[in-house]
């Protein structure tokens, strides 16, 4: 719900956990020039080589290609005025980091996403029910709850819930793994009575 | 007064128990399905399909229409509480809704989106009974090039709404409606940025951008500052919203109902573009629109009845006509076939009882949506006791789950991680994610609105001035661009001088 | 103590779970539920067919078969997503003459050798349809009109590169020239004739049947070598001296190839009494789609045939 933002204890500077000084004026900068350089190019990206673009009425390119055209004429506007505003002392550019409530500990972030990458990566290979009960439980490890007398049953029981409702009574195809894992898939399906 | 007889006969039937049970069953599963992150209820709804096949038609329609009343509501509870809307819909409730739960005011914010919610809706279920027969001549005198104008006009109104630079802002929205070309185009049936990967051909859908940007992005951060999600303790005055909060926000009500009642017939709209439009109307028009994102409860209160008006009207034609404009109605329209009902103006005359019984369930079930809505609120707030890091863990599952059931495909699951990728990044070097997806939303209509447009008119672009309907809605568009850049430019020229 | 309390309740749930499940364990093929692949998304024709079937299909099985929408480039994503789940006859889709149409323009990785058709179980020729309000409401007075003015009449279709657009294009050849509008959403196809934005819509009559109901649509000419019984008023385009035939909308329900030979045979003959039924009969003759289910070889050598049809069509 509300963010505690326990001022009292917080007494960290509100750089803490941000990146550097230098790489947050360099960032925003670049930026810009990125989605550029991308609006730019894409246009040439936008059919295989084996296709011929339609050439009835406006074809299939008109309205990528318009699109790209305005994002880069903003992209350039963007950099004009970045580059206006860098060269007077004291003013910020266009694009300024968000400044955060608490302390930011990018290392859990990174972590907390590579995880889910993770998850999302095993979930066709090893099937939902077993990527999932592994996954909370990880992820409850991780984010400071230490006691697996709660992590392993929330774990267990959440993802036979989640099956229950989404493959038993919603009939979604949630995947079942490859090899052996399907094999086990389907015989919890079965001993969970979904199957 | 036919119609009253036929509507008394209507709410008789609705009233019978296992009609009543099927409705507040519908608005339960709406409501906690909306609600949870990554399950939006055009999801729920088709979940529900199946189980309609053993109910009787009139049945099933409620069935739904509970569903759809509740889950376009539900979507905002978690918006309100943790900043990741359950549905595209519920967006601008981030924006208004949230700040107020920084600042302890959840349950203040919740009365005020479920009974914002319900008068939207209600609005809507009277104009769908009372007023179907004129509303369908008027949906019919619109067509491609209109559908483009408001298509447009929703595209805009995200510059009223920022925050940020417009130019930061309009390049995150043309940034999102390109994202919105990739795949197979809407006319010529070539596959576009596909990069040799067949999965690419299918395209990149909006719901499974706004799980990754809001609720991967949202989490990732939860962990990364230890931020407490259990409500904050505030004394006093504070806890809930009274009648007088109500009667404060009355105008933003009424202004967001219009609007969404306007925007549901348009076909292919929705919910979405009617609460955003509704916001950004609001900001321009309320005394406080300066404070807009801070927490006000007018832009709370605005885009809250805006996307529940847009339930009721979007149904008129449906029923009236045959025609689904949305999704959601397009999923009511499977039901009836399937049970070898044909929606349009034979059924009026085949079948009235039928007609009216829907449309009473319609007004009983935003009544009974305020209820419903608070009760499953006050279940989502104990919820949010439980340990961050496990609602962080179910969060996530759900998003994953909510990603692949948008079209029961595993590749979805990983365009929806990339974009919690991005989400993060983008959250971290301030880069504003709302505009990408509201592009990603309305560009593929707005594409082949135009293209449609073009071709009906042998590509003759004039076509969208002489129509007066549309020339209508493209002035407006202009004069909200004007209107808002107004302040922007002005604090320019101040800092020149 | 909060958590011990929901264990309890997850725990009793379980075992209730665990004593259905014993009754559902069957013999051989199939001994689980059998996924059926729509693969365009909720409401529109091959969704109630696919539904429609599944039910049906559930008798003769004996196994639930739960319908999952996978749209996506013209139906190719499902179908992809058939192909590359095991060949076990545990994953059936629904595969369309739009979807293989689409193949003959480029789109998609999938081939007619990927799949092994059970039974196109629906087909139905389309026609042109002017709306009551139209100015011509025959198919003579809207041909003469388009012979003069070139272009003046537009007609709602699906697409560039689709039956629809092969169809117009033969009409021009022959000097019937009108203008190819496409709508990717049926609705607003549907729509545009009927709110007066178009002249005509091209359309199997099955998709716009409560509008031909409701006198909104009349159908004037059916591209087909005979008449439609339902529509025995309606001229063929050859009687009006332009053949085009061999273009019907069809769908069908198909497997991976390398399905096992036993267990398509089992399929078939579930799709068999399925189509039997008074229930499809109902549901084919309220869409103008009934036909005697095509099977084996003759289905397989339909959906190739139909492929190369569009693909010599459109390369001229």
């Amino acid at each position: 719900m509300a963010s505690i933002q326990n001022k009292k204890r917080h007494q960290t500077p509100r750089t803490g956990g941000r990146l550097p000084p230098g790489l947050g004026l360099l960032l925003p900068t670049l930026l810009p020039f990125g989605l550029l350089v991308m609006a730019v190019i894409l246009p040439g990206f936008m059919f295989e080589s084996d296709q011929t673009a339609s050439t009835i009425g406006l074809g299939p390119a008109a309205w990528p290609e318009a699109i790209l055209r305005a994002m880069a004429v903003f992209c350039v506007l963007w950099i004009a005025r970045d580059v206006w505003v860098l060269g007077a002392a004291g003013r910020q550019p266009t694009l300024s980091f968000p400044v955060e409530d608490d302390h930011y500990h990018f290392g859990k972030a990174i972590v907390g996403l590579l995880l889910i990458i993770a998850y999302g990566w095993s979930l066709p290979l090893f099937g939902f029910a077993v990527t999932t009960t592994i996954f909370i439980g990880i992820w409850c490890l991780f984010g400071g709850l230490r006691n697996l007398m709660v992590v392993v049953p929330v774990a267990v029981i959440g993802t036979i819930a989640l099956l229950w409702l989404f493959m038993g009574l919603a009939l979604m195809p949630l995947p079942r793994g490859q090899g052996i894992f399907d094999n086990f898939s389907i015989w919890l399906l079965r001993a969970t009575g979904i199957y | 007064m036919a119609a009253l007889d036929l509507l008394g006969g209507g709410f008789l039937a609705a009233f019978q128990f296992w009609y009543f049970m099927t409705i507040v069953t519908g608005l339960l599963v709406g409501v906690v399905a909306g609600a949870l992150p990554g399950i939006s209820f055009v999801n729920a709804m088709a979940m529900a399909l199946p189980f309609t096949y053993v109910m009787e038609p009139t049945q099933s329609m409620l069935f739904l229409g509970g569903i759809y009343v509740g889950g376009v509501f539900g979507g905002s509870i978690s918006a309100i509480l943790i900043n990741v809307p359950g549905t595209p819909a519920s967006l601008p409730a981030t924006w208004d809704g949230y700040p107020m739960t920084k600042r302890g005011e959840a349950k203040r914010a919740l009365t005020i989106a479920v009974t914002a919610s319900a008068v939207g809706g209600l609005v809507s279920a009277l104009v769908l009974t009372f007023l179907s027969a004129p509303f369908a001549s008027f949906a019919l005198k619109f067509s491609q090039p209109e559908f483009f104008a408001a298509t447009l006009l929703g595209l805009v109104s995200v510059i009223a709404i920022a925050k940020d630079q417009p130019v930061i802002t309009m390049v995150s929205l043309l940034l999102g409606i390109a994202v919105g070309t990739v795949g197979v185009d809407p006319l010529y049936g070539q596959a576009r940025f596909s990069f040799g990967v067949p999965e690419m051909e299918s395209g990149v859908r909006f719901v499974v951008v706004m799980i990754g940007l809001f609720a991967i992005g949202e989490v990732v951060d939860l962990l990364a500052t230890d931020r407490d999600l259990r409500p904050k303790k505030t004394g006093g005055k504070a806890i809930g919203a009274g009648f007088r909060d109500i009667l404060n926000v009355k105008g933003a009500i009424a202004r967001g109902t219009g609007i969404g009642c306007l925007i549901g017939m348009i076909p292919g709209a929705g919910a979405t573009p009617g609460a955003v439009i509704a916001y950004g109307i609001e900001k321009q028009v309320s005394k406080r629109g300066k404070e807009f994102g801070t927490g006000v409860e007018e832009g709370l209160a605005a885009p809250e009845s805006a996307k529940n008006a847009t339930t009721g009207a979007a149904m008129v034609p449906l029923l009236t006509l045959g025609i689904p404009g949305s999704a959601a109605t397009a999923i009511m329209l499977a039901a009836m076939m399937l049970h070898g009902v044909s929606p349009g103006p034979l059924l009026f005359i085949m079948d009235p009882s039928m007609v009216y019984t829907i449309f009473a369930a319609m007004i009983i079930a935003n009544v009974l949506m305020i209820f419903a809505g608070i009760g499953v609120a006050q279940l989502f707030s104990t919820l949010m006791r439980t340990p961050p890091a496990i609602l962080a863990a179910f969060i996530i599952v759900l998003s994953v789950v909510g990603a692949f059931g948008v079209r029961n495909n595993i590749f979805d699951v990983y365009v929806c991680l990339a974009f919690g990728v991005l989400g993060w990044g983008m959250k971290r070097v301030g880069f504003p994610s709302a505009p990408l997806v509201l592009g990603v939303i309305l560009g593929p209509l707005a594409e082949r609105y135009f293209l449609t447009s073009m071709a009906n008119a042998k590509q003759d672009w004039t076509v969208f001035f002489t129509r007066p309907i549309s020339a209508t809605i493209l002035g407006l568009a202009l004069l909200f661009i004007l209107w808002s850049l107004v302040p922007s430019l002005r604090g320019a020229l101040r800092r020149r001088h | 103590m909060k958590v011990f309390g929901k264990m309890a309740v997850g725990a009793a749930l379980m075992t209730s779970a665990m004593t259905i499940s014993g009754a559902a364990l069957a013999q051989g093929y199939p001994d689980r539920p059998v996924e059926l692949i729509v693969t365009f998304g909720p409401g529109g024709g091959a969704d109630l067919m696919g539904r429609t079937m599944a039910q049906l299909m559930e008798g003769p099985l004996g196994v639930s078969i739960p319908v999952s929408n996978v749209g996506g480039a013209s139906g190719n994503a499902g179908l992809t997503q058939l192909r590359t789940n095991p060949a076990d006859g545990y994953t059936m889709g629904t595969l369309i003459s739009l979807t293989v149409a689409s193949w003959a323009s480029g789109l998609g990785d999938n081939k007619p050798e990927d799949f092994e058709v059970i039974a196109v179980v629906q087909s139905s020729p389309s026609f042109l349809f002017v709306p009551a309000s139209g100015d011509h409401q025959t198919a003579e007075a809207l041909f003469a009109f388009a012979q003069e003015n070139p272009g003046a009449i537009t007609v709602a279709t699906s697409g560039y590169g689709t039956q629809d657009d092969v169809t117009l294009k033969l009409l021009a050849n022959a000097g019937i020239e009108m203008e190819n509008v496409p709508f990717q959403a049926p609705a607003e196809r549907y729509a545009s004739p009927i709110g007066g934005h178009t002249s005509a819509i091209y359309e199997e009559p099955g998709d716009v049947a409560q509008f031909i109901q409701a006198g909104q649509l009349t159908p004037v000419v059916v591209f087909s070598a005979e008449r439609h019984p339902e529509f025995p008023d309606v001229p063929t385009s050859a009687e009006l001296g332009i053949d085009i035939s061999g273009l019907d909308n069809y769908r069908s329900i198909a497997v991976a190839a390398g399905t096992p030979d036993d267990v398509v045979e089992k399929l078939a003959q579930a799709v068999a009494t399925a189509t039997a039924s008074d229930e499809w009969q109902a549901f084919c003759t309220k869409t103008y789609s009934c036909i005697t289910p095509v099977t084996g070889e003759a289905a397989q050598a339909m959906v190739s045939d139909f492929r190369d049809l569009i693909a010599a069509q459109l390369a001229n």
